[in-house]
């Protein structure tokens, strides 16, 4: 088990970085730090997902002195999976600091529970 | 006949086509391209439900020109294109009869915003319901999440904002936890095409490896879809949500988006986890026991709450937690079951959003209970409409809901260990039911006299009442002739396996 | 087949088209027109139980295993004819009595309605048409209660639809079960259930009984569900009062016949820890419902307490699960209905005409009102079960069954329960008699006018009391036809 974790320590990193992350997005009343928080989990994916497609003393999948064979490589699914789902952060965090910057300009805060708080004020 | 396989490629290829479109476009424009666009889908999903229920098995579309383990695929069955045509057809009747308060509240030169928002979300529920690739499922998961927001936000206040903001944080966490439990699949598997994870997962519960890393999988992408369909302890987020933005957002959120989303954990269990593997884990009894807690402290919060709008918004929490107890029943009558309440919940919590919307505009925008005294008589279809949706809820035999009481009771008699829970708890929710929809009944036809507001006629809004009596009309439908429907989900889950 | 649809489906849309439409110019236009649906919906009654005796048909199937289906037997007739002869005299006195009232359309619309899902409900021919109906009539007859809108009445209606829910789920409960046991739950006499008596679910059988039985027993007041009764019956305008008292908890009575008699078999039951859970819960109710009622000041609600403890008696008839004693309870279902009609119609009386509702401030109403104390009485006495009114002879037969049955411990204890309870329902219902016409040496003579209500109130309380007395002074052709009949179902 422990030397697993030692062999696997990429993973066992991302994980770690995944638990922050949600922990973040999850618990911190400040908004940025919610997305930061987002950003970290969505990232600690990214470096799981990197982690298990490489395969040690492999390069690159693209074809380079000819050498065609499948052992060169690795496995070059998970890299494309990266792709797709840093553009897919990436719009999010954008949405939600967008977001932000709207809920900032209307109160003057970014703490998430002060703006609760003044909505029921407002009694909207 | 064979062309009607490009149907659901089609449809979801028509939406985002409509989507890009529409942004160049005005409001109304935008408006009547998203009602063609969801007329055609409408249609197409009729076809391909006909092809696959008079083929008897399902197809598999295969998207550009790679075969199996590496190409991304469609699948449709009986299943997927019925619930392609009812998200059609419920989508369409909340637009059209929210559209009045949509003019009202959306800013004049945004009004073609929502209409991209709303072809963007028909696509990715559209994407939902038949890919088969769970990478494809999770991208279009994020789409659905990002265009859900758009359409709680688009009538600005702070309240809508912050509803929103709390929506994505919620929503991102469920898709986050999502995405890390198909990754860990992928890493156990090698697959992402959803038959061939199945097949692999076999492989390994036969083989007795890495039974911890699949469970955890399994938990992750469970608890990521029960936290985006706001099953009980995750539902936070729900009522501001549903309670303030536009009506016809209210209806679809409510009636679609959580229900894409629970489709999509029905999916995962049958296609690509394997429904005797889910059922032996030990998920299925924390599902179990968290919708049978759904429903009862959902009904609790309505009961207590004094809006008319929040109040319908707590008692999706309560029906949500039907569903998933179906899940927890752990077998096929209870899956059944749970298939049939996510249809009539759809048809009646649209409905009834709708209903109320029209209640409180004769009321003077006021929501509370007591400005809604009377508000049954001036105006009158939105009251008979509350009424039906409200005994549909409560399951008053000759409509919907009473069809999935039954469904759920007769899964709960097959069942030994669950059969007490699931009945009482389904009693009292039934009763709590009863309580509140009961109560706003009573209220909106209790008379008053010299009433402040207007009434509101057929002449008004033609319209409104037009879909109002569709909806009725749906509802009924399902209530009496459900032997088909229910053939249909019966056939459709066979095809699954 | 036809005839009996259109029994049903002809009020519901009358009263539905009451509902829907413009207030009517005229009130004599809406008395017309309900007046023209009572009639004719009585009359298509008549017809179907006459005409289609004995035929029975599927209307549609709601799922594959669940058919709605219609079917004419002696128990449809029994109660059919109790409804129309309530609904008819009721409606009547309801054209004078809701004059004072608002709101009358509504009233009339769901009155029509009412009358419809009672008709269905009598003719219903398996268990799921059956439970569909009866959840219609809570739903319908709801506004009823709420009639007059106040805080009172709306809290009263949503006991009254808690408790009916409970009720009808813990039956929902018991359909299931049987459902899954038996391929199909037509009534039939003798039970459905005869494969599945020594069968391992017979226990699981005999809770879906227990639970079916206190379910449908809360329409018919049973204890530990008789709260809401009580309560919802004196808020409602006093003719549609005397329709809940005297048919609307009749069907609770139905739903347990046709439950424990056509879907169970008395046999299934006989001898089981249900049969005696229930006799007991009967007998508390009757005991308690009339020692309530004797502590009530209020005349209607006094009267509500009275039909809590009657309709235990015809449901101890039926626990008894004898010849003699299913007999007395048919029977009594029968003058229980006609006298408690014709008891509420008099406090409606009283109330339009005087105003007063509690019985203390009664005195020398009979000076005023001579004819209807005089039919009060006459009723009051049959209810009591004092020869010859129809009461002594349903409990009568009652007590014989009871004796006759080889029941340990009940055979004695009921006979004495319920002469005491006959014995506390004179003190509830006398008092009014003797302080109406004998006020005392003080009372106020020089005031007295006489008052007697309009003949639409008086005819209809006339032929009720004409009724009950005919059917305690020749009961025999009804006596026997209804011994044939407890003979066939048991």
């Amino acid at each position: 088990m422990g030397t697993n974790l030692f062999v696997n320590y990429g993973e066992a990193v991302a994980m770690i970085l995944f638990g922050i992350g949600f922990g973040n997005l999850l618990l911190q009343p400040n908004l940025i730090k919610k997305i930061i928080g987002l950003n970290i989990m969505d990232t600690a994916i990214y470096l799981f997902l990197a982690e298990k497609g490489y395969i040690k003393g492999r390069v690159a999948p693209i074809v380079a002195n000819g050498v065609q064979s499948m052992e060169a490589y690795i496995n070059p699914i998970p890299s494309g999976l990266v792709l797709t789902g840093i553009v897919v952060s990436v719009s999010v965090s954008a949405l939600m600091l967008a977001l932000t910057i709207r809920l900032y300009r209307r109160y003057h805060t970014l703490d998430l529970d002060e703006i609760s708080k003044q909505l029921r004020k407002e009694g909207l | 006949m064979d062309f009607v396989r490009n149907f659901p490629c089609i449809s979801i290829m028509l939406c985002l086509f409509a989507g890009i479109i529409s942004s160049g476009l005005r409001g109304k424009a935008a408006m009547l391209v998203n009602a063609a666009l969801l007329v055609t889908n409408t249609v197409l999903s009729a076809c391909t439900l006909a092809y696959t229920l008079a083929a008897g098995e399902s197809f598999v579309y295969v998207m550009g020109q790679f075969p199996a383990p590496w190409g991304n695929e469609i699948r449709a069955g009986v299943l997927e294109s019925l619930m392609a045509l009812f998200f059609c057809i419920i989508m369409l009747l909340s637009l059209f009869g929210g559209r009045h308060k949509l003019i009202e509240g959306v800013e004049e030169g945004k009004l073609y915003l929502y209409y991209v928002l709303m072809d963007l979300l028909l696509s990715s529920l559209l994407a939902l319901v038949y890919t088969n690739d769970m990478f494809t499922a999770y991208v279009f998961v994020e789409i659905n999440t990002i265009s859900a927001c758009g359409l709680i936000m688009i009538r600005q206040n702070g309240r809508t904002i912050e509803a929103a903001v709390r929506y994505m944080i919620m929503s991102l966490l469920g898709s986050g936890m999502l995405l890390l439990g198909l990754c860990m699949l992928y890493d156990l598997t090698g697959h992402l095409l959803m038959s061939n994870i199945k097949e692999s997962v076999a492989q390994i519960v036969a083989e007795g490896q890495y039974t911890i890393p699949l469970i955890i999988s399994i938990v992750l992408m469970s608890v990521g879809l029960c936290i985006k369909s706001a099953l009980f302890p995750f539902h936070a987020w729900l009522p501001d949500a549903y309670g303030y933005s536009t009506v016809s957002s209210a209806a679809v959120l409510s009636s679609l988006v959580s229900k894409g989303y629970i489709f999509l954990l029905i999916k995962i269990i049958y296609r690509v986890i394997g429904f005797e593997i889910y059922r032996d884990s030990r998920i299925i009894d924390i599902l179990f026991v968290f919708g049978l807690m759904g429903m009862i402290f959902g009904s609790l919060s309505a009961i207590r709450e004094n809006d008319i709008r929040r109040m319908i918004a707590f008692s999706s929490v309560a029906q949500i937690g039907y569903i998933y107890m179906g899940f927890g029943m752990g077998t096929e009558a209870g899956m059944t079951a749970s298939v049939f309440h996510i249809l009539s919940h759809a048809a009646t919590k649209s409905l009834l959003f709708i209903a109320a919307v029209g209640l409180t505009d004769v009321s003077g925008r006021n929501r509370q209970f007591i400005e809604l005294t009377g508000a049954g008589y001036r105006n009158k279809w939105a009251g008979a409409a509350f009424t039906v949706g409200s005994l549909a809820m409560v399951g008053v035999p000759m409509f919907s809901g009473f069809i999935s009481k039954l469904l759920f009771s007769q899964a709960a008699v097959q069942n030994n260990t669950k059969m007490l829970p699931a009945l009482i708890v389904l009693g009292i929710s039934t009763i709590l039911n009863a309580i509140y929809f009961m109560k706003t009944v009573i209220r909106i036809y209790t008379p008053v006299e010299d009433t402040p507001y207007p009434s509101m006629t057929f002449r008004n809004m033609p319209l409104y009442a037009v879909v109002l009596v569709a909806f009725i009309i749906l509802n009924v439908t399902l209530g009496v002739s459900s032997q088909p429907v229910v053939d249909m989900i019966r056939q459709g889950l066979a095809m699954f396996a | 087949m036809y005839l009996i649809l259109l029994s049903i489906f002809i009020p519901i849309l009358m009263g539905l088209y009451l509902l829907v439409r413009k207030e009517y110019a005229s009130r004599g236009r809406l008395l017309a027109t309900t007046c023209a649906g009572l009639v004719l919906t009585g009359a298509l009654a008549v017809a179907s139980f006459t005409a289609a005796y004995g035929s029975s048909f599927t209307l549609f199937y709601l799922t594959k295993s669940l058919p709605i289906a219609f079917a004419v037997d002696e128990m449809s007739v029994l109660f059919s004819c109790l409804t129309v002869i309530v609904l008819l005299c009721a409606g009547l006195f309801s054209f004078e009595y809701m004059k004072h009232e608002t709101k009358e359309k509504r009233y009339y619309g769901f009155y029509l309605i009412v009358f419809g899902v009672l008709n269905a409900l009598c003719f219903a021919g398996n268990l799921v048409t059956f439970y569909l109906f009866f959840e219609m009539l809570t739903l319908t007859s709801m506004p009823l209660v709420l009639h007059n809108g106040s805080h009172e009445a709306i809290m009263a209606s949503l006991k009254y639809l808690f408790f009916s829910m409970c009720g009808a789920y813990m039956a929902l409960f018991g359909v299931f079960v049987v459902s899954h046991n038996s391929a199909v739950l037509t009534f039939s006499t003798g039970g459905i259930l005869h494969a599945a008596a020594g069968s391992p679910s017979a226990g699981l059988l005999l809770a879906a009984a227990f639970a079916m039985l206190v379910g449908f027993g809360v329409k018919a007041g049973m204890f530990p569900l008789h709260a809401w009764l009580p309560t919802a019956h004196p808020v409602a305008p006093a003719p549609a009062s005397a329709v809940l008292s005297a048919v609307i908890v009749k069907a609770g009575i139905l739903a347990v016949v046709r439950t424990v008699y056509y879907i169970f078999g008395a046999d299934f039951l006989r001898g089981t820890w249900v049969q005696t859970a229930w006799l007991i819960l009967t007998l508390i109710t009757v005991f308690m419902g009339s020692m309530l009622a004797y502590r009530e000041p209020v005349l209607k609600k006094r009267l509500a307490y009275s039909t809590v403890s009657q309709l235990s008696y015809i449901l101890f008839g039926l626990a008894v699960m004898g010849a003699e004693a299913v007999t007395g309870s048919l029977l009594h279902v029968l003058a229980h209905g006609l006298i408690k009609t014709a008891l509420f119609l008099c406090a409606g009386a009283i109330i339009f005409t005087t105003g007063r509702t509690r019985v203390d401030e009664l005195r020398g109403i009979g000076k005023e009102m001579p004819f209807t104390m005089w039919c009060y009485t006459i009723v009051s006495l049959g209810l009591i079960g004092i020869p010859p009114t129809g009461g002594f002879v349903s409990k009568w037969h009652l007590a014989i069954g009871s004796l006759q049955s080889a029941i340990p411990v009940f055979r004695w204890l009921g006979p004495v329960i319920l002469l005491v309870s006959a014995l506390l329902t004179a003190g509830y219902l006398l008092p009014l008699t003797i302080q109406g016409f004998l006020p005392g040496a003080d009372y106020d003579y020089e005031h007295l006018k006489k008052r007697e209500p309009s003949p639409l109130m008086t005819i209809p309380i006339a032929v009720l009391t004409i009724l009950s007395v005919l059917i305690g002074l020749f009961p025999a052709q009804l006596t026997d036809w209804l011994t044939r009949l407890a003979a066939r179902i048991l």
